[in-house]
C-alpha cells in the first residue's frame, strides 16, 4: 500500500498504512487517539463513530486507505477538559453519560445530526441516534442533552 | 476552578467529576493500556458443546512466523494449577450436603462443555499472526450428547455433564415453612397458578472484556490491568487459589472500565492465561475480546422457569404464596452462580406484601452452555418478576383490579419493622404511601382519553404496575482511605468500583461536603489493590450503601482528629471544638482554625498533641455494614400494542423509588433509567438463544437487540425520601439494580392489560411482537 | 481478516483492467457489509477494487418519467435528494430506514443491489418500482436482476453503474425492521403506474419476489382492502430464530395493505 495522507482533527499527516487496517485502528494506534472506541464487530454499536469530511462514518467498517486525502474528526478534536464543545458540556450538564465508553461515538454523531439540522426535534434525535447503542442510561438523558447541546450550537 | 459542597455532601445534584475525561476521549479503557514490547493474545473456543477432546495439534500454529506460545489443557495439567472456585453463600442441598462444585479451570482439561469454552491459547506478535494461528491449532473432537435447557437437564438419562453429579444438579435449595404454606393454600379460597419463564440474557457493556498482564521476572511479581469489577477478591482467587503464586505477588487494577452491570464481576478464565503467558514468554501479554466471544464468553444472566403459586381469599387477601424454581448454571458453578437462583431469587419472595406463609424451592442444575453469573439484580428481577406478574394474572383470572389488589394487601406502615417471611429485615419504609405516589404521578385521569386515541388508531393501550421490594448486597466491608499531599491535594481511594455509577464524583462529594474542602483538590482512586488493602469491587448496589458509608466514616475522624489539633492549638478541651463548613472553632471565643490550616499542622510535631503523630489525619478506615438495605419502588407503565403486527410501544413510564437518603438525584436518577433500560430489553427483546446441539444462536449484535433510543419512553423518576435506614452511615438503600428489578414486570403487566379483551392474560418473556400477535392468535382461536 | 490487495481505479476501463489483474477481485463499494464480513475472515478476495474514486459513478438524475441513480450514491444522498423525495417518496423513505445514519453514510445503492441480500431494503424499490439496471454490459430488467439468495444476474465482473427508476403515479413502502439490525423481518413495496400495480416483498423469502395475486386484486382496486391475508403462502418464507415464516406470512399483509394506504397518502 502507498502511504495516505489525512488531515486528522485538522492537522495533516502522511502515514503507511496496511491494506487491512480499518479506519479505527489508524486513529487509535497510529494517531494515538484511543478516545475512538470499539464495541463490536458488525458494526451495530457506533462506538467508533467519526467523521470523515464532515459527515459521520463507522470507523470499525471502513479501511483507513479510503480516507486518504480526507478530512477526519474525532472525540478529541471537538474540545478538550479546560474548553469544551457546547455538546460536551450539555451531556455533562444533563449526566448524558456514565460509563463513557460510547460516549465519543454518541457526542460525534449528536454535533452532526445538529449541525445537518439545528432545530432537530425529541423523534429526529431519537432517529438520528439509531447507529448508536448505550447501555447505561437509558438515553433519556442523552437524548435532553442533545437538545441542550443544539440550542447552544445555534447561539 | 473550586466546586465547594453543602450539608455534608448529602442532596446535590453534583455534575460529574469523570466526565471531563470521558467526554473528551482521555478515558482509560483496558484497550488503552499499552506496555512496551507487547504481545497480544487471542483464544481458541471451543466450537462443541460437549466433546472430549482427543488431541490438540499445535505445531503449524507455532511454526508460523510471530507465533510465540500456544496453551493448552495439558500445559495447565503440567503446571498443577488449581481450578477457579465458586463463592455461593448458599453451599448445601437441604438435606445438609455440600453443593457439587465441578473443577473449573482457566482451560477446558481432556473435554468441553460448551461452546466458547476456551481451549487454547495463542500469543503472537500481531493480532493478525493469532488469527491465522488459531486456524492452524487442530482439535480432534469426539463429540457427546449435550443438553441446554434446564428442565431437559434434571431428567434421568439426561446427557451427564459430569460424570459424577447425577441428573446434573449443583445444588437445591428450600427458604420457608412448607406446611405453613401448605396450611395457608388450604385455608384459603383461590390458589392460582402460573409458568413463568425468565428469559436468559447478557450485560453487554459495551466495552469488551480484555486485560494486560505483565511479570517482573527479577521480583517474581505480577501486575495485570483488567477489565473487572471486583478487583481485590479476584487478585486473592486468581493469586491463591489458581496460579499458586500468592497474592501479594499480584498487582490487580482495573483502569476505566466501560460497564459491568455484573458480567465483569466474576474471575474469568483469559486473564489467568495471560498471566500463565506473560510469565512464560516474559514479555507483557494484552488481550481483549471481540464482540462475538463477548456473547459466548461473558456469563449470562437470569435463565429461570418457575412455577408460581398464589393462594387468596375471595375479598382479595393474600394467605400463602409458593414458588417453585429450576435455575440453569451453566456449565460450571461461576463465582457466585449458584446463589443466583437459591439464595437470590428467594429472600424477597412476596414482595412488600402480607403473608401468612411462602414457600421458595429451586433447582440449580448444570447445562452446555456458558456459565450464569450475576447480572444487574441477580435474583431480585426474579423474585419481582414472580410476584407482579402473578398478582396481575390472578387479577386478571378472578376478576379483579390488579392496583386495588395490591393496595389491598400491601404491608402497612405500621407493621414496620418486621422480619419478613423470608427472613429479611425490613428496618423502615411505606410502601402504602409509596404506592399511592406511583399512581398518582402516572396521570391516570388521562388514561381513558389516550386509550381512546389509540382505539382510533387501531391500537391497544394498556397500562400495568409493579411494586417491587429489593435488598442489596455484595461485600459487607468497604475501606475508604484520605491521604493529604503536600501539593495541597488530597487522595481519596476506596475499594469499589464505579464502571459509570460516578464513583468519583459522588465520594468525593461526600468528602469535599464534610470536610468543607474543594472537592476540585480531591483526586480519587478505585479498583487497584495497592491503592487499599481491601475493597469489595462493585456488586449488589453497595457502592454508597457501603462505599459512601466508608467515606463518611473516615471522614468523621478525620474531623476527630482536627478537633485535638485545634484544641492543642487553643489550649481547650478537644470536647470544646465543633466543626462546621471547614472550620474548626470553640464556641464563645474568637478561637478558629480552618481545615487546611489542620492538614498543614499535621505534619509539625510542634503543633500536635503529645497523642497525635506526624500525618495523624491521614486516615483509612474500613465500614461494615451489618445487615443489608431493603430498597423498594413503584413502577407504572403505559403501553400501546399494535394487534395486527404484536409491535409493543412503551409509550410512559413513571417510577418512585425508596432509596432512602438521595445523595445526588441526578446520579441515581441516572442508575433507575438505565436500570429501566436493561429490563425493558430483558421484556421485549433481549435473548440468548442456543439450538438443540448447543450452538450459541444470539451470537452477535445482529441478533441479539439491545434497546435504542427510540425504544425507550420518557421517564418520570421520583422518591420517597421519609424512610432513610439506620442500617449505614448515610441513610441510603442501593440504588443501582433496581430500575431491572422493577421494569420487566411492569411492562408485562401493562402489555397484559392492552391485550385482556383478546383474553391473552400472559406471554412469557421476550414480548417480541411475534409472540404478541401469536398470543392473540391463539386467544382467538380459543375463542 | 485475510490479507489483500488494494486497487483505487480512476475509470470504468482501469475498474476491468484491476479485475482482469487479480486473481479472485472483489468489488469495494460503500463495504458497510463486506467489510464485517471480511473481518470475520467469511470471505478470502485476492484484491478490493475500490469503487470509491471511479468518475461518474456517483450522482442523481431526474428526467421526465424516471429518475436515474448512479451506483455508488449513497443512501443519505438517496434520501435527501429533493427530486426523489417530490417524485418518489417512497424510495426516499426506503433509503433514508437503511441500517442508521452512519451506515447510510458509507452504504451505496448499487453495493447493496448487487449483494442482493435477502433482507435489504434496496431490492424491493427496483424490483417493486419495475425499475432497469445498467451495467458496464447491458441493460437488465429488476424482473430478471434477482435470481436467488445473494444471487443476480450480474456476470463475473459485470458492474451496476446506474439503476433507472420510472416514476410510479403513487407508491408506498413499509418495512418491518428487525430490532437488533434495522434490516427488514419483512419488507413491501407496492407502486401504482396506470393501470399496472407491482407489489415486491424483501426479507420474508430467500429473495426478494413479487405478488402477482395482489397486483392483480390491486390493479382493479387500488385499495388496502384489496389485500387479502393468505395471498402469500408460508410454505417457501424464511424461517428463523427472527421470525416464523407464518409470522412472515401475515405481516407481508398487513404490511401490503400499509403500503398502498401510504402510496394513496
Amino acid at each position: 500500500m502507498p502511504a495516505i495522507t489525512v488531515r486528522v482533527n485538522g492537522l495533516e499527516v502522511t502515514k503507511e498504512v496496511g491494506a487491512r487496517t480499518l479506519l479505527s485502528t489508524f486513529i487509535r494506534e497510529e494517531m494515538k487517539l484511543t478516545g475512538t472506541h470499539v464495541g463490536c464487530d458488525t458494526s451495530q454499536c457506533g462506538a467508533c463513530v467519526v467523521t470523515i469530511n464532515g459527515k459521520t462514518v463507522k470507523s470499525c467498517a471502513t479501511f483507513a486507505w479510503e480516507a486518504d486525502g480526507a478530512d477526519i474528526g474525532t472525540i478529541e478534536g471537538l474540545g478538550d477538559a479546560e474548553n469544551m464543545h457546547p455538546m460536551q458540556e450539555a451531556f455533562r450538564e444533563h449526566h448524558g453519560l456514565q460509563c463513557g465508553f460510547c460516549t465519543p461515538g454518541m457526542v460525534m454523531t449528536a454535533v452532526n445530526l445538529v449541525e445537518n439540522n439545528p432545530d432537530i426535534d425529541e423523534d429526529g434525535i431519537k432517529h438520528g441516534l439509531e447507529g448508536n447503542i448505550c447501555r447505561c442510561t437509558g438515553y433519556q438523558n442523552i437524548i435532553d442533552a442533545v437538545k441542550t447541546g443544539a440550542k447552544a450550537m445555534r447561539g | 476552578m473550586s466546586t465547594f459542597v453543602a450539608r455534608n455532601g448529602i442532596g446535590e445534584s453534583q455534575r460529574r467529576v469523570e466526565d471531563f475525561r470521558f467526554l473528551t476521549g482521555k478515558g482509560q479503557y483496558i484497550d488503552d493500556v499499552n506496555l512496551e514490547n507487547q504481545a497480544y493474545a487471542m483464544v481458541l473456543r471451543s466450537p462443541e458443546a460437549h466433546a472430549d477432546i482427543k488431541s490438540i495439534d499445535a505445531s503449524e500454529a507455532l511454526a508460523l512466523d510471530g507465533v510465540l506460545l500456544v496453551v493448552t489443557g495439558e500445559d495447565w495439567k503440567a503446571a498443577g494449577y488449581g481450578t477457579i472456585p465458586t463463592k455461593s453463600g448458599v453451599r448445601k442441598f437441604k438435606d445438609g450436603s455440600d453443593l457439587k462444585e465441578p473443577p473449573h479451570h482457566a482451560i477446558a482439561i481432556d473435554r468441553v462443555r460448551y461452546v466458547g469454552q476456551p481451549v487454547a491459547l495463542v500469543v503472537a506478535e500481531s493480532l493478525d499472526a493469532c488469527r491465522d494461528a488459531l486456524e492452524l491449532i487442530e482439535v480432534d473432537y469426539d463429540s457427546l450428547p449435550s443438553v441446554t435447557h434446564q428442565s431437559e437437564a434434571i431428567k434421568d438419562g439426561a446427557p451427564q455433564i459430569w460424570d459424577d453429579i447425577p441428573n446434573n444438579i449443583c445444588l437445591d435449595f428450600e427458604l420457608g415453612d412448607e406446611e405453613a404454606q401448605k396450611k395457608a393454600f388450604e385455608d384459603a379460597d383461590q390458589i392460582i397458578t402460573l409458568e413463568l419463564v425468565n428469559n436468559r440474557v447478557t450485560a453487554t457493556p459495551i466495552e469488551p472484556r480484555g486485560a494486560v498482564a505483565d511479570y517482573d521476572a527479577e521480583t517474581g511479581k505480577f501486575t495485570l490491568w483488567n477489565a473487572s469489577q471486583n478487583i481485590h477478591a479476584n487478585r486473592d482467587t486468581i493469586a491463591d487459589a489458581v496460579l499458586k503464586i500468592g497474592k501479594e505477588n499480584l498487582h490487580h487494577i482495573a483502569p476505566d472500565v466501560g460497564g459491568g452491570f455484573g458480567g465483569k464481576n466474576g474471575v474469568y478464565q483469559e486473564p489467568i492465561l495471560i498471566l500463565h503467558a506473560a510469565r512464560e514468554i516474559k514479555r507483557p501479554v494484552k488481550w481483549i475480546n471481540d464482540r462475538a466471544e463477548s456473547f459466548l464468553s461473558d456469563t449470562h444472566g437470569r435463565d429461570q422457569v418457575s412455577t408460581v403459586q398464589l393462594a387468596l381469599d375471595n375479598d382479595g387477601t393474600f394467605r400463602g404464596l409458593r414458588t417453585e424454581t429450576v435455575g440453569n448454571l451453566g456449565a460450571f458453578c461461576g463465582t457466585v452462580g449458584p446463589f443466583t437462583p437459591t439464595g437470590g431469587s428467594s429472600r424477597t419472595q412476596g414482595g412488600p406484601f402480607r403473608f401468612d406463609a411462602i414457600y421458595y424451592t429451586a433447582i440449580a442444575p448444570f447445562t452446555n452452555t456458558c456459565p450464569l453469573d450475576p447480572y444487574r439484580g441477580a435474583g431480585r428481577p426474579e423474585g419481582s418478576y414472580q410476584m407482579d406478574r402473578i398478582i396481575d394474572y390472578a387479577a386478571a383470572k378472578l376478576g379483579m383490579d390488579p392496583i386495588e389488589l395490591r393496595r389491598k394487601n400491601l404491608i402497612p406502615e405500621s407493621d414496620l419493622p418486621m422480619k419478613s417471611p423470608m427472613g429479611l429485615d425490613i428496618d423502615c419504609g411505606n410502601f402504602p404511601a409509596v404506592f399511592e405516589k406511583t399512581i398518582e404521578i402516572s396521570d391516570r385521569a388521562g388514561f381513558a382519553k389516550r386509550k381512546e386515541a389509540s382505539e382510533a388508531k387501531g391500537l391497544k393501550r394498556g397500562f400495568g404496575v409493579c411494586m417491587y421490594l429489593e435488598c442489596t448486597g455484595g461485600g459487607p466491608k468497604e475501606e475508604a482511605k484520605v491521604v493529604f499531599r503536600d501539593d495541597g491535594k488530597v487522595e481519596l481511594s476506596v475499594g469499589t468500583a464505579s464502571t459509570g455509577m460516578g464513583h468519583e464524583t459522588v465520594f468525593a462529594q461526600l468528602l469535599a461536603g464534610h470536610l468543607g474542602i474543594d472537592m476540585d483538590d480531591i483526586e480519587f482512586h478505585q479498583s487497584d489493590t495497592d491503592a487499599t488493602d481491601i475493597g469489595g469491587g462493585h456488586g449488589g448496589s453497595r457502592g454508597l450503601e457501603v462505599g459512601g458509608s466508608a467515606v463518611t466514616q473516615t471522614s468523621r475522624e478525620i474531623i476527630e482528629v482536627g478537633k485535638k489539633i485545634a484544641a492543642h492549638r487553643f489550649d481547650v478541651g478537644a470536647d470544646q471544638v465543633e466543626f462546621e463548613e471547614g472550620r474548626f472553632h470553640v464556641p464563645g471565643t474568637n478561637h478558629t482554625m480552618t481545615i487546611s490550616d489542620a492538614i498543614d499542622s499535621q505534619n509539625d510535631p510542634d503543633s500536635l498533641p503529645d497523642d497525635l503523630e506526624p500525618g495523624c489525619m491521614n486516615i483509612s478506615t474500613v465500614f461494615e455494614r451489618g445487615i443489608i438495605s431493603i430498597p423498594n419502588g413503584g413502577h407504572a407503565c403505559e403501553v400501546e400494542v399494535d394487534p395486527d403486527t404484536g409491535t409493543i410501544k412503551v409509550d410512559g413510564y413513571w417510577v418512585v423509588d425508596d432509596f432512602g437518603t438521595i445523595v445526588n438525584k441526578m446520579l441515581a436518577d441516572g442508575q433507575v433509567m438505565g436500570g429501566i433500560a436493561q429490563g425493558l430489553g430483558q421484556a421485549l427483546m433481549e435473548n440468548i438463544v442456543y439450538d438443540e446441539s448447543g450452538q450459541l444462536v444470539t451470537g452477535s449484535l445482529m441478533d441479539y437487540a439491545l434497546p435504542r433510543a427510540d425504544d425507550m419512553p420518557r421517564m418520570v423518576i421520583d422518591y420517597y425520601e421519609d424512610a432513610p435506614t439506620q442500617k449505614n452511615l448515610l441513610g441510603v438503600k442501593g440504588a443501582g439494580e433496581a430500575g431491572c428489578v422493577g421494569a420487566p414486570p411492569a411492562i408485562v403487566n401493562a402489555v397484559c392489560d392492552a391485550l385482556k379483551e383478546f383474553g391473552v392474560h400472559h406471554i412469557d418473556m421476550p414480548l417480541t411482537p411475534e409472540r404478541v400477535w401469536r398470543a392473540i392468535q391463539d386467544a382467538k382461536a380459543e375463542g | 481478516m485475510y490479507d489483500f490487495g488494494v486497487k483505487t481505479p480512476k475509470s470504468v476501463d482501469e475498474v476491468k483492467t484491476a479485475l482482469g489483474d487479480s486473481d479472485d477481485g472483489q468489488y469495494l463499494a460503500g463495504g458497510q457489509t463486506l467489510i464485517p464480513v471480511l473481518k470475520q475472515r467469511l470471505a478470502m478476495p485476492s484484491d478490493l477494487i475500490s469503487l470509491a474514486r471511479v468518475d461518474g459513478l456517483s450522482g442523481i438524475e431526474a428526467g421526465g418519467d424516471s429518475i436515474t441513480i448512479k451506483a455508488m450514491t449513497t443512501h443519505a444522498d438517496v434520501a435527501a435528494n429533493a427530486d426523489i423525495q417530490s417524485a418518489i417518496p417512497a424510495l426516499a423513505k426506503l433509503a433514508g430506514g437503511i441500517g442508521d445514519p452512519h451506515v447510510r453514510n458509507r452504504g451505496t445503492m448499487g453495493g447493496s443491489v448487487a449483494n442482493n441480500d435477502p433482507a435489504a431494503d434496496y431490492p424491493a424499490a427496483v424490483l417493486g418500482l419495475g425499475a432497469t439496471v445498467v451495467t458496464t454490459e447491458r441493460e437488465i430488467e429488476a424482473d430478471n436482476f434477482f435470481t436467488g439468495m445473494f444471487e443476480t444476474a450480474l456476470d463475473e465482473g459485470e458492474l451496476i453503474t446506474e439503476i433507472r427508476y420510472p416514476i410510479p403515479e403513487a407508491a408506498g413502502y413499509i418495512k418491518f425492521p428487525n430490532p437488533a439490525t434495522r434490516y427488514a423481518l419483512v419488507a413491501v413495496m407496492a407502486a401504482k403506474f396506470g393501470n399496472t400495480v407491482r407489489v415486491a416483498v424483501t426479507g420474508a423469502g430467500p429473495c426478494v419476489f413479487r405478488v402477482p395475486e395482489m397486483e392483480q386484486a390491486l390493479t382493479g382496486n387500488f385499495s388496502p382492502d384489496s389485500v387479502k391475508d393468505g395471498m402469500v403462502p408460508a410454505d417457501d418464507l424464511n424461517n428463523d430464530i427472527h421470525a416464523s415464516r407464518d409470522y412472515r406470512a401475515h405481516l407481508i399483509g398487513v404490511l401490503a395493505r400499509r403500503a398502498v394506504a401510504e402510496a394513496n397518502g
